[in-house]
């Protein structure tokens, strides 16, 4: 009885908190609380896509100062070469100090400030709540936090550039002794223990929000896909990044106090000194440098699904929408993406093929890694089988959306090259893999997000987006990404190794630097490409058309929002009665029937949805 | 103009060591695989985009799915993958199980230094001089036991080595500061060098002439430029060679006895117990 009470006497602040809330709203937000600290999942949403698209821009030009100096070694960068620092050019041409520096944060830029961000941070935000029909976050100030550390992080991850030594340069993998000194990998482990913990802190907020605020009627299984990715992605982020920020914690103990957890005996530092550890002061023992590779891959090869599979269920809805047609298979779609999940947290080993691990492990993971296939080609054909029979409309996100397949199976399918040992010990390291970690992070994860930004825009921002100029956008992006990721395959099978300044140095690679030439031509016009995208999307939120409700004519709930929804988004109540993907249904006249239409009044409610 | 293929099988380095033509084939193997089902889907997905395209009378039909063909297309991949996956088995264990390699004819140190790499023969008497990284200096990069008489006539060699062909050359491998990758792209071999480990590697080359090895794992600013060449010698010309540095290093040794300077040991060494000793002369 006391326990019915408390809970009673709770429900009554609450409500009592709630209208003073709603009240304050109306009347007095300030513009500090209402964009920049925030409580709004929509606006923290947006802040996580300015933040990404900011440091997709500096990880962009990272990777076109690489570029540069793989194709023309030792010549000035244009434009930009003659405006940086001494300790980093000579002469506007990158120095091999910068190259590794270039190397490591433009890995670590594009994966924890651009692709995390955008599909856990900007997606999770924005979608969670709208398409599950409810009118914020479970918990909204946690939400906040949640954003504000990865700016934090950012800063202080690239802040490396202005102390002594410059920023990490160990590449994003970090990997000690190298990562075990210089105030630049000490930066690097704090920022990216700060942004692991604002993943922690988002992915719990998801997880409740899914289980505790569904609109009434949506069981689980009515939820769309976008939502059901989200939901697992969020498990992944709970249980793999304590392991992250564990990792960094050990090697921050290694760097301040030189505790020697990852540093063996008597090392040498490069100017012929030994290297300060707890592992020098006692006789024998010592640290051992794979320790970090099993704790930090444990979390990182996860992490590759962090940020794919969020995206492979935006690609679900958008394609569903505009092929009119119903998702083939959505609980093996759901299954699917369950056994990714659970099989990411068994394959990290692939990785590692080459760490002197023991090669019975080797074969374990061998197995486990290439089992990895099935869930995805189950995707795949899933896609494929959604849009046979469909009407499928080329609209700006579909077209990505069908980017995204295509793009995705070329890099799921040299995915199993490294999945086979053999194989993997040759190709390890080398351009192969950097085809392949573009293969599935730019044509893959990217394509689908910019998926989704065109698909949500109007959502977002109230306004319609220039459709030629999207259109436009995708079939540049398509085509240079192509012709600047396929060829690395080659050079890759060639030996030509990763991370290398200038490769030239080997006769062997020596006959590459045309194929670095044409690959480098491609990534700059590629670069130059995602300009129309900013354009589009600016110049879109003042001169473009004012959304409609639901200008896809789409099924799931967030369409149910006014145009351009405020705090607390719906301006009714919401119901679900039916499964998110209803499109061509027999029940109504329309090729799509909403879940938020009562079955009485299919007819009335869909076209006077369609009026306004 | 230079030569350009889409086909990546024709970008590799010759092979040149009894294990790479069999990678080469497994490569060709997935590489075909692989191709098959690229274009079967591309072309799947370019055909069905383009006859389910949106136009006027054109509709879409009701259809939530058939778990017949889910099973199908489940099961298809396991098989195929899986079984690919336990065909590669043996050659990763020929490549990597201690107990698969062949009995070595010879037995090698190589040590990763950024940025170079070094490498030590066991000398006049065959025997690789016992090791341990509590002698490690930068005078003593393998840290070799000053205790041990095997030791003395080491050999070692920076930056350039010398290999004859058609031999079993077990290489013992570890770094002295940070992680490096040991690298032959002709023989199709790459291991990491992890400091605080000796890896075994194994390889057998059978074609003389001068190749590159490569550090693949970023070891610091000067990572792209440790580079060391390997001359694979016939039997022959690799033991004159041999001949020529035994008796080089012969001199030296005489020159130093004639000539002694004290050299103490360092205190831990005393201390330390005879059996943590680490010799590959085994």
């Amino acid at each position: 009885m006391a326990a019915v009470a408390t809970q009673h006497d709770h429900a009554h602040v609450e409500t009592h908190d709630e209208s003073h809330a709603h009240d304050h709203a109306h009347h007095s937000v300030s513009f500090i609380r209402k964009y920049i600290f925030s409580t709004d999942h929509k606006t923290i949403a947006k802040q996580f896509l300015t933040t990404s698209m900011f440091f997709l821009l500096v990880g962009g030009a990272f990777a076109l100062f690489i570029r540069w100096q793989l194709a023309y070694p030792g010549e000035p960068i244009p434009l930009v070469g003659k405006w940086l620092p001494d300790s980093l050019v000579s002469n506007g041409a990158v120095q091999p100090g910068f190259y590794t520096q270039l190397v490591t944060m433009h890995a670590t830029i594009m994966i924890f400030f651009v692709i995390i961000p955008m599909a856990t941070g900007a997606f999770a935000n924005f979608c969670i709540p709208l398409m599950i029909g409810t009118d914020d976050m479970a918990m909204p100030t946690v939400n906040m936090v949640s954003f504000w550390l990865v700016p934090i992080a950012g800063l202080t991850i690239m802040s490396g550039f202005f102390v002594e030594g410059g920023t990490a340069a160990a590449g994003w993998t970090n990997y000690p002794p190298l990562s075990a000194s210089g105030t630049g990998h000490m930066l690097w482990v704090i920022g990216v223990f700060l942004v692991g913990f604002s993943s922690i802190l988002g992915g719990m907020n998801y997880l409740a929000t899914t289980l505790n605020k569904r609109a009434k009627g949506m069981r689980m299984f009515d939820m769309p896909l976008t939502v059901w990715a989200l939901f697992i992605t969020s498990i992944l982020q709970v249980l793999g990044t304590p392991v992250l920020a564990s990792a960094m914690s050990l090697l921050f103990v290694d760097q301040v106090f030189h505790a020697g957890i990852f540093i063996p005996e008597n090392l040498l530092t490069p100017n012929g000194g030994l290297y300060p550890s707890g592992a020098n002061v006692g006789a024998g023992g010592g640290g051992q440098p794979v320790l970090w590779q099993h704790l930090f891959w444990f979390y990182s090869h996860p992490a590759v699904y962090i940020m794919i599979v969020p995206i492979m269920g935006v690609v679900s809805d958008v394609l569903a929408t505009f092929a009119r047609k119903a998702i083939f298979g959505y609980k093996a779609m759901v299954f699917a993406i369950m056994a990714i999940a659970f099989l990411g947290f068994v394959v990290w080993g692939h990785h590692m093929f080459l760490s002197g691990m023991s090669p019975l492990l080797g074969t374990t993971f061998m197995l486990s890694t290439i089992v990895i296939a099935v869930p995805s080609s189950i995707k795949i054909f899933n896609w494929l089988g959604t849009v046979w029979k469909g009407n499928i409309h080329f609209t700006t996100p579909n077209l990505n959306a069908l980017g995204f397949i295509s793009t995705f199976v070329c890099g799921g399918l040299s995915g199993v090259f490294m999945a086979i040992g053999p194989i993997d010990v040759y190709i390890h390291d080398t351009y192969f893999i950097v085809a392949h970690i573009h293969y599935v992070l730019f044509g893959g994860s990217l394509f689908g997000i910019f998926a989704g930004m065109y698909y949500w825009y109007p959502k977002m921002f109230g306004k319609m987006y220039n459709e030629t100029l999207g259109k436009f956008h995708f079939f540049l992006t398509f085509i240079t990404f192509n012709l600047c990721f396929f060829p690395m395959h080659m050079i890759g099978v060639g030996g030509h190794m990763r991370r290398i300044y200038d490769p030239y140095v080997y006769e062997f690679l020596k006959p590459f630097q045309p194929i670095n030439q044409f690959i480098t031509i491609f990534a700059i016009a590629m670069g130059f490409s995602q300009l129309i995208l900013i354009f589009n999307l600016l110049w879109s939120l003042k001169f473009g058309r004012k959304a409609p409700r639901n200008p896809w004519r789409a099924n799931t709930l967030e369409w149910a929002a006014p145009g351009h929804p405020g705090h607390g988004n719906f301006d009714r109540d919401i119901t679900v009665y039916r499964g998110p993907y209803e499109f061509a249904s027999p029940e109504s006249k329309r090729d799509y029937l909403p879940q938020w239409i009562r079955p009485a009044h299919i007819e009335q409610e869909t076209s006077v949805a369609e009026k306004h | 103009m230079f030569d350009f293929s889409w086909n990546m099988l024709t970008y590799f380095p010759p092979g040149i060591s009894t294990y790479s033509e069999a990678h080469d084939d497994l490569f060709r193997l997935v590489y075909w695989i692989s191709a098959a089902i690229f274009v079967l889907v591309q072309l799947t997905l370019v055909v069905f985009i383009f006859r389910y395209r949106a136009r006027p009378g054109h509709k879409s039909i009701y259809y939530h799915g058939n778990n017949v063909v889910e099973f199908v297309w489940t099961l298809a991949p396991t098989v195929l993958f899986a079984g690919l996956g336990l065909y590669s088995d043996e050659m990763w264990k020929v490549m990597k199980y201690s107990s698969r390699i062949p009995t070595p004819d010879m037995e090698i140190d190589v040590v990763g230094q950024a940025f170079n790499w070094h490498v030590r023969y066991p000398g006049g008497d065959g025997i690789l001089g016992k090791r341990h990284a509590r002698y490690r200096s930068a005078q003593n990069l393998f840290g070799i036991d000053p205790t041990d008489s095997h030791g003395k006539d080491d050999i070692v060699m920076t930056g350039e080595f010398n290999l004859p062909i058609n031999k079993n050359v077990v290489v013992h491998l570890s770094s002295v500061d940070v992680l490096h990758s040991y690298f032959l792209p002709n023989f199709r071999i790459k291991q990491d060098a992890v400091p605080g480990s000796w890896i075994e590697v194994w390889h057998n080359g059978t074609k003389s002439g001068k190749y590159e090895l490569a550090c693949a794992e970023l070891c610091g600013s000067g990572h792209y430029a440790m580079r060391a060449v390997l001359n694979m010698q016939a039997d022959a010309d690799f033991a004159k060679w041999m001949d020529g540095k035994i008796t080089a290093k012969k001199a030296v040794l005489a020159a130093e006895a004639a000539n002694p300077q004290p050299v103490a040991p360092a205190p831990a060494e005393a201390a330390a117990p005879a059996g943590e000793h680490h010799g590959s002369s085994h």
